[in-house]
């Protein structure tokens, strides 16, 4: 039986570890010991997903998110969208890329730029030519 | 468990999201809000004033509503009864008005408000298995860990284990009801008043009744002002304005 804090290395490996489908081979020839070991013990898990502590912590709102919550919800305030497709289409409905690849507001901002192309507000060049003028504004190449 | 994890190890399964870029450069999320915002006030689908009014709504808010209307609860038994009976109307006893800023209140948060009472048998926690939802006009925004996947899913299924990594750790006896928001309803909790606050005024009352209270994740103390320390990842350009986003204390 490992150690408290053994098993907590192994689960925070446990977490990592998810099957290797996009892998064209699909079978390891060897596993690593450490690997081998969090296979042994693994975390809870939901649908393949860890289900173990983390650490709770704050994240100080940045600029940007605030404003992005503003800007979704003005164009709720004025029926550009309804909450239906801001929630479940916009903001979640994403895949797994996506959802857990951005952070929590740029989910929201991303539905917003796809949901102004997709209703024909603005087109995806007016978009793109805007992001890039904005890059260029800030100096950003 | 505010576990020994160190956040610098490699296996660190937030590295990735930490990589903080150069401060003085923009990232990609920020120029897709300008772009966002901008092509919406030039297409006329909002205006600038609109946005503006919002912004400053959206920088008004926070926990300091909540508590008051735990103080007012704890102290006088008649608002409390109307508070749990219709508590956007009792919230307009303090001031506060679940139709701003728009007239019929924020486009997500509606204006369906109740407010859970725990009692020495039943505790209650909130939780947004969906997303996030969460009582912004008499709590604020909420913090970033109450949108994460981990707390939402955990919650519903660890209730007491989930509490007890907050510290907070409830006797057998206790029941547990985890109370899921959605976009209809949004909860609150009414955590019960403190031994040791006895004359207190409502004013030094309000004061104990952190955020956290309020959500269900921590109890009021007598000793305590603030939620417990918690690790803080500072924003590379944070909200400039007031203390809207800043958690409880």
């Amino acid at each position: 039986m490992p150690s408290r804090i053994d098993l907590r290395r192994l689960y925070d490996t446990g977490a990592q570890l998810a099957p290797a489908v996009h892998q064209p081979q699909n079978w390891p020839y060897e596993v690593p010991h450490d690997r081998f070991e969090a296979y042994m013990w693994p975390p809870h898990d939901v649908a393949g997903q860890a289900d173990i502590p983390v650490r709770y912590e704050e994240k100080e709102e940045e600029e940007w998110e605030l404003k992005t919550y503003v800007t979704c919800e003005v164009l709720g305030w004025k029926g550009i969208w309804n909450a239906e497709e801001r929630r479940r289409r916009g903001n979640n409905d994403l895949g797994l890329s996506l959802y857990y690849g951005f952070p929590y507001y740029g989910r929201w901002i991303w539905a917003a730029a796809r949901m102004l192309v997709d209703k024909n507000h603005v087109s995806l060049t007016e978009l793109l030519e805007k992001i890039a003028e904005v890059r260029a504004r800030y100096g950003k190449s | 468990m505010q576990s020994q994890h160190d956040h610098d190890h490699a296996h660190d399964a937030n590295a990735a999201h930490r990589a903080a870029p150069m401060v003085d450069e923009i990232s990609d999320f920020e120029v897709l809000e300008i772009a966002v915002r901008e092509l919406a006030i030039e297409k006329g689908l909002f205006t600038a004033d609109e946005h503006r009014r919002f912004t400053e709504w959206a920088e008004s808010i926070g926990p300091a509503a909540g508590s008051r209307l735990v103080a007012k609860a704890w102290t006088d038994p008649a608002f409390k009864a109307r508070l749990l009976a219709d508590a956007v109307a009792a919230c307009r006893e303090i001031g506060l008005d679940w139709a701003e800023p728009t007239g019929t209140g924020t486009p997500s948060d509606y204006m369906e408000f109740r407010v859970l009472e725990d009692t020495p048998n039943l505790h209650h926690v909130i939780v947004c298995t969906l997303c996030s939802c969460y009582p912004r006009p008499v709590l604020g925004h909420s913090p970033y860990w109450y949108r994460s996947p981990n707390y939402r899913r955990r919650l519903v299924r660890w209730p007491r284990q989930v509490l007890a990594e907050f510290g907070l750790q409830l006797p057998p006896e206790v029941e547990i009801r985890v109370e899921d928001s959605n976009q209809k309803h949004r909860f609150m909790v009414l955590p019960m008043r403190p031994p040791g606050t006895e004359g207190w005024t409502e004013e030094q009352l309000a004061e104990i009744v952190t955020r956290d209270c309020m959500i269900g994740v921590a109890l009021p103390r007598p000793d305590r002002k603030a939620d417990d320390p918690r690790p803080v990842q500072p924003a590379r350009r944070p909200v400039e304005s007031t203390s809207a986003n800043r958690a409880a204390g």
